[in-house]
């Protein structure tokens, strides 16, 4: 056992092999390497599986003992100053790493079949494999320049994926508008990490949380300064966990494809804000303001995020908005300091998200084929319904996402959510209040989301009798051929793809420039006027079809997850022992302890039960409001009895206008931000060019015309012509001649 | 010895037999590699680098007249970038390939510039390095005015007033170092930096000194040139500007004013580092205004080169490291992002990033190299413009001169610069290559690029990874060195 310990830094680094295969690969044979395609997923899968049991392996045996400590490899540069790579297994990198390697392995599994139709299969690989690689560097790293590392190594992983279909305008957008947003977070890690070295000399967590809470005890530093340093060490969290006022990356990152989603704007990237605060949490809690802030944020945020994933239209992006939401509620329990509870609930909601998302990725695919390659309609969900009868298994699973989600007992969620929602309890009864009534809010845009997808009956169909004569299956066609010119397109749709399978075409093109005249009608889609009977006269119409195997796997091993994962905090009241796996795991690492450890049976079931009602009555209203959608005429006619017979209950429909309208706007922050700051920076750069241009190159220029001037001046003077030197010479003894003259004169 | 092996080489190209251009260029990348060869050679066996001394030294009485020597010497400081300019050079030869016009005096043009170059880094010898410094300007002056683009005379004529107009100012600055104290003029480095001069005296060399090498690295009011010139020189010139010759101004800060005159620099090194910090935030964000591809990433190199003069400007030992490898990271990277820039420019013929878009389909190669050395310039960790950057960060945080208010608000603003740098050079990459545009010209000249760009681009990635991973290889040169030169600043 030793001998692996000895050798366990490699571990991170396993997977690096592959996109370095796969780059080296296509830049230098691309043919060789793309007849290979499917023979690359597998050694991925199985390095990270290596990856997995052995990261599984350290935390069964640190039950006990309490972390690895290894020096790697380092930068000396001199004597004073150095940097070392150094490698630490705590309890933290270790739930962090089995985390990342199971949901990692799970998407790849899924993606090999995802993404199987897509020219950038192999690209794709790649850049999984580097985003394990960095993220798994991350959580291992000890010390801070490390973490900043591999930081960016992920915001980069997470452009790039973002930015995976670049072909598309709007991914193109996406992806930039993420790495900006996060590197203005980086920027504050990097100014808070510099602060710190400055403070304490070190940028190893050990020693820098030691001599920090030595010089807070003896009270010898500059409190403003260090709490500075703290705040902007937390602004790269606030950043890459999509927490306040940096959020807006989050849901337009939705544009990658979507196991991207779920394992990195989902599972793991996206947690690493809650990692890096859970990891420097024994600096935060000596400063209290911090420990307020990160609470304050944590609490901004899942409200923020709650209200605007009311009214998303993209499946993802409501989703987006719900991760967000629930990454709030863990920095909310780290602000609060149940360290304990924060990541109980990381992992919890890992699990069910990336569930969810997978399953949401399996109804696009399905959709795909109906609707055509285009995030605006396979991923709308006002197009879905009634997908229970086609996708059952799918079904299944994203249910016990949506369940989990919501809180309801026997899944995973359920247990981490109720363990933050008591420990706010205890902080703060505004806090508390708030994040009741956003676990109602969480239930009510979850089964919002499950309902019109599922319930109902499929709305694709009904655009086809909006007055307009193309069918979704002609206009994908139209949209193949009227772009397609030379280049041949990948048809994204099942039915197609056996045809198209040949790899001689050497092009992505998801070619999305056209608007599409179904775009109009998908507006319209609410149209009661329909009736189901026209289903039967048709027999063209394509129904969406369940996804393979390799999909639905991972997604039932997700779900068997989301079923049991709860499992390892729920205190177990046995042979007097008192502790969940999770706390002893995490006993080393708690500071503060937090007060009611011991479980109170009693506490514990009215709060549950407080919350479990509050979930219920989300569900109810979701239900009640999306429920009857599928007959559509009933519900109108139900709505505007509704409305008439209760005359001020306009008020409330607009008041309820009214959080549709911020929620579908994003909270208008998107278009805040665009105005205020993108704007302001190209008017800057503008101005600067501006500046630049005419000031000091016009002053050089200034200074060229002049000497171009001096010099055609002289040389109109110095012309040479015997005529003028003897005139200037004549005028000049003139001059003088009057002069003495004049003199001589007076 | 070898700086001279180019130029003799070099004038050699107009005997050969005019047997077409295969020939010339064929002869031109055997010497480049042969030189190339000749210094790793040289370095490597007879180098040691804990001997703090100039080494390899060549010394000989060239002028009697006025005691002028050609001595030539190499230490820790010069190896980098000689070993960058022999690297950098070699690429730019094989990247001027597609010039077909009079090749001939194009490549002699690039084995003289060759040699200034080296000359310059590794002259122990006041004149000597301002002979070598003028020596290189009219390469690339006429490199500029027959290879350019459109404005190439406006640019060409611009790039030799102000390099000239400011070296004039670096011939008083020797000739004043050089007459002063004795009657005899000397103009040898080790005797010169022994000497010490009246404060008064050394502010005005040091000035003299900073314009001519503040137009070269450039600092930002003396800078216009910059832009220009890139915008408009062929892209092997374009490598050999952005890798070499910028390099040089920056040394030559290091070498003269730092070591020559310490009283004076320790005076002016706040301002130094005020100006870098305003040059930092105000090239990046002058770049995004920028329609012109080129002239966007001159900006940004205009931004980078901002960093040295910060690491030059915090007298410690760790700014000047980060200094140096800046020096050395940003040779790669502008040398490597002109060079794709050039290669992509060549294929659309676009010369505006608002008209371009969608060349990622049909450029692949083109379009990953890009990418990733666009990462590297906006300082991605894991290559070594971060390095560099990081290091220079906490140089300026360690050094001991300044007050903490001001290090804060400096620290503050340079790293604005950091969410600056990836606005424009991702803008720049979405421009390009993102999105989807459906060529209609003929294809013909559309293909991917080939075995040779390919191995430019590689061969320039595979250092900044490598110095990106194990930047203690650059260090370990220039370590020693940069600890005499701080210690002049302790022990006095």
């Amino acid at each position: 056992m030793e001998y692996t310990y000895q050798y366990s830094w490699i571990i991170p680094f396993i997977p690096v092999i592959i996109p370095m295969l796969i780059g080296v690969g296509l830049l230098l044979f691309p043919k060789a390497t793309k007849n290979l395609r499917r023979m690359w997923a597998f050694p991925s899968v199985l390095l990270l599986s290596i990856v997995m049991i052995f990261s599984a392996n350290p935390p069964i045996q640190q039950i006990n003992n309490s972390y690895i400590y290894q020096y790697v490899w380092s930068w000396t540069i001199n004597n004073d100053f150095s940097l070392e790579f150094t490698y630490l297994i705590d309890p933290l990198t270790s739930i962090m790493s089995i985390l990342i390697t199971t949901v990692g392995i799970m998407v790849l599994i899924y993606s090999d079949n995802y993404m199987s139709h897509d020219q950038g299969y192999l690209r794709f690989f790649a850049y999984m494999s580097f985003f394990n690689t960095s993220m798994l560097g991350l959580v291992t790293s000890s010390n801070l320049i490390q973490i900043y590392i591999f930081w960016e190594l992920v915001g980069v992983c997470s452009y790039l994926l973002i930015g995976f279909w670049f072909t598309r305008p709007i991914a193109a957008n996406a992806c930039q508008k993420a790495f900006v947003t996060n590197r203005v977070g980086d920027f504050g890690l990097l100014l808070g990490i510099l602060g710190l070295y400055w403070i304490t000399g070190s940028f190893e967590f050990q020693d820098l949380f030691e001599i920090f809470n030595n010089l807070i005890y003896n009270n010898e530093v500059n409190f403003l300064f260090v709490t500075l340093c703290a705040l902007l060490l937390f602004s790269g969290a606030i950043a890459k966990s999509a927490q306040f006022p940096l959020q807006v990356w989050l849901p337009d990152a939705m544009e990658g494809p979507t196991p991207i989603s779920a394992l990195i704007h989902a599972a793991t990237m996206v947690a690493a804000g809650i990692f890096l605060v859970a990891r420097l949490l024994p600096l935060f809690i000596v400063i209290p303001y911090i420990m307020n802030i990160i609470a304050l944020i944590g609490i901004i945020t899942l409200l923020l995020g709650a209200t605007l994933a009311l009214a998303q239209k993209d499946i993802k992006r409501s989703l987006a908005y719900s991760t967000m939401s629930q990454l709030g509620y863990m920095m909310l329990a780290l602000g609060i300091g149940s360290y304990r509870a924060a990541l109980f609930h990381l992992i919890t909601h890992a699990y069910s998200k990336a569930l969810l998302f997978l399953g949401s990725g399996s109804i696009i695919h399905s959709m795909e084929a109906i609707v055509g390659y285009s995030p605006d309609k396979s991923q709308n969900m006002v197009l879905m319904g009634g997908l229970t009868k086609h996708v059952p298994i799918t079904k299944t699973a994203f249910f016990l996402g949506i369940l989990s989600l919501c809180g309801i007992p026997p899944l995973a969620c359920f247990w981490s959510k109720d363990e933050i929602l008591n420990d706010s309890w205890l902080y703060s009864p505004i806090f508390a209040i708030i994040a009741f009534f956003t676990a109602g809010l969480t239930a009510f845009y979850m089964f919002r989301i499950y309902l019109l997808t599922f319930e109902g009956y499929l709305n694709v169909h009904f655009q086809n009798y909006s007055g307009k004569t193309n069918n979704s299956f002609y206009s994908i066609s139209l949209w193949g051929k009227d772009i397609e010119g030379k280049k041949r397109i990948q048809k994204r749709f099942r039915l197609l793809s056996l045809l198209t399978m040949n790899n001689n075409n050497e092009r992505i093109s998801f070619l999305l420039k056209k608007t599409y005249p179904i775009d109009i009608n998908v507006r319209k889609m609410r149209r009661p006027f329909i009736t189901i009977t026209h289903f039967g006269i048709k027999n063209t119409f394509l129904y969406p079809h369940e996804s393979d195997t390799t999909m639905l796997f991972p997604m039932l091993v997700l779900g068997i997850f989301t079923l049991f994962v709860g499992a390892i905090g729920i205190p177990f009241n046995q042979q007097g022992m008192d502790l969940d796996i999770l706390s002893k795991l995490l006993t080393p690492v708690i500071i503060h302890q937090n007060s009611n450890n011991s479980v109170d049976w009693y506490e514990f079931v009215t709060n549950a039960s407080f919350s479990l009602s509050i979930a219920y009555l989300g569900i109810f209203i979701a239900s009640f409001l999306y429920k009857p959608f599928y007959s559509s005429l009933q519900n109108l006619n139900f709505r505007n009895s509704f409305v008439k017979s209760v005359p001020n209950k306009m008020i409330w429909e607009k008041i309820i206008n009214v959080i549709y309208d911020w929620s579908y706007n994003r909270g208008y922050i998107d278009a805040f931000y665009e105005i205020s700051l993108t704007n302001g920076i190209r008017g800057l750069a503008q101005l600067t060019y501006f500046f630049d241009r005419r000031v000091i190159d016009g002053i050089t220029n200034g200074v060229g015309i002049t000497s171009f001037f001096v010099g055609e001046g002289i040389k109109y003077i110095g012309g040479g012509r015997i005529s003028s030197y003897l005139l200037l010479y004549l005028s000049y003894v003139l001059i003088f001649l009057f002069i003495f003259i004049f003199q001589f004169i007076s | 010895m070898v700086v001279v092996l180019p130029i003799f080489a070099g004038s050699l190209i107009f005997f050969l037999p005019h047997r077409g251009n295969k020939v010339i260029r064929g002869y031109t990348i055997f010497i480049c590699a042969l030189e190339l060869l000749l210094i790793t050679y040289a370095f490597y066996y007879h180098f040691q680098l804990d001997d703090r001394l100039m080494q390899l030294t060549e010394d000989y009485k060239w002028i009697n007249f006025f005691d002028f020597y050609w001595r030539l010497g190499i230490d820790g400081l010069s190896i980098g970038p000689i070993l960058l300019t022999g690297f950098i050079t070699t690429l730019a030869t094989l990247a001027a390939r597609p010039v077909t016009r009079d090749s001939r005096l194009f490549h002699f043009l690039m084995l003289a510039m060759y040699s200034g170059q080296i000359g310059s880094f590794s002259s122990r010898d006041l004149l000597l390095f301002f002979i070598m410094w003028e020596l290189e300007l009219i390469p690339v002056y006429l490199l500029l005015s027959v290879w350019g683009g459109k404005k190439r005379l406006y640019s060409a004529t611009k790039f030799i007033l102000y390099t000239a107009g400011s070296s004039v100012f670096f011939l008083m600055g020797v000739l004043g170092i050089g007459l002063y104290g004795s009657n005899e003029p000397t103009l040898n480095f080790e005797t010169s930096a022994n000497q010490s001069y009246p404060v008064a005296l050394e502010i005005i060399f040091y000035i003299g000194f900073l314009i001519a090498f503040a137009v070269k690295s450039p600092i930002i009011p003396l800078h216009t040139w910059l832009p220009d010139t890139h915008g408009e020189a062929h892209y092997s010139t374009c490598m050999l500007l952005a890798g070499i010759l910028l390099k040089m101004g920056a040394y030559g800060l290091v070498r003269i004013n730092m070591e020559l005159l310490p009283r004076a620099h320790s005076l002016f090194a706040p301002w130094l580092i005020i100006v870098g910090t305003i040059q930092i935030i105000y090239a990046a964000s002058a770049s995004p205004g920028q329609r012109n591809l080129k002239k966007r990433i001159a900006y940004s190199s205009i931004s980078h080169m901002g960093f040295i003069i910060i690491g030059i400007g915090s007298i410690s030992d760790m700014g000047l490291n980060g200094a140096i490898l800046q020096i050395i990271s940003h040779g790669f990277i502008g040398a490597a992002l002109f060079f794709l820039a050039g290669t992509s420019f060549d294929r659309i013929r676009l010369v505006y990033l608002d008209e371009m878009g969608g060349m990622a389909i049909p450029v692949p190669k083109i379009f990953t190299t890009f990418s990733i050395l666009s990462m590297a310039s906006l300082a991605l960790p894991g290559m070594s413009g971060f390095v560099a950057e990081l290091i220079v960060f906490l140089g300026l945080i360690t050094s001991q001169k300044f007050f903490l208010i001001t290090k804060i608000l400096i620290t503050f603003v340079m790293a604005i610069g950091m969410i600056l740098t990836p606005i424009y050079s991702l803008s720049m990459l979405r421009q390009m290559f993102y999105g989807y545009k459906f060529f209609n010209a003929p294809n013909s000249y559309f293909f991917d690029s080939g075995p040779r760009e390919l191995f430019v681009s590689i061969s320039i990635l595979l250092p900044v990874i490598g110095i990106g991973i194990y930047p203690d290889f650059v260090f370990s040169l220039s370590v020693d060195k940069v600890e005499d030169i701080i210690s002049i600043y302790f022990y006095r």
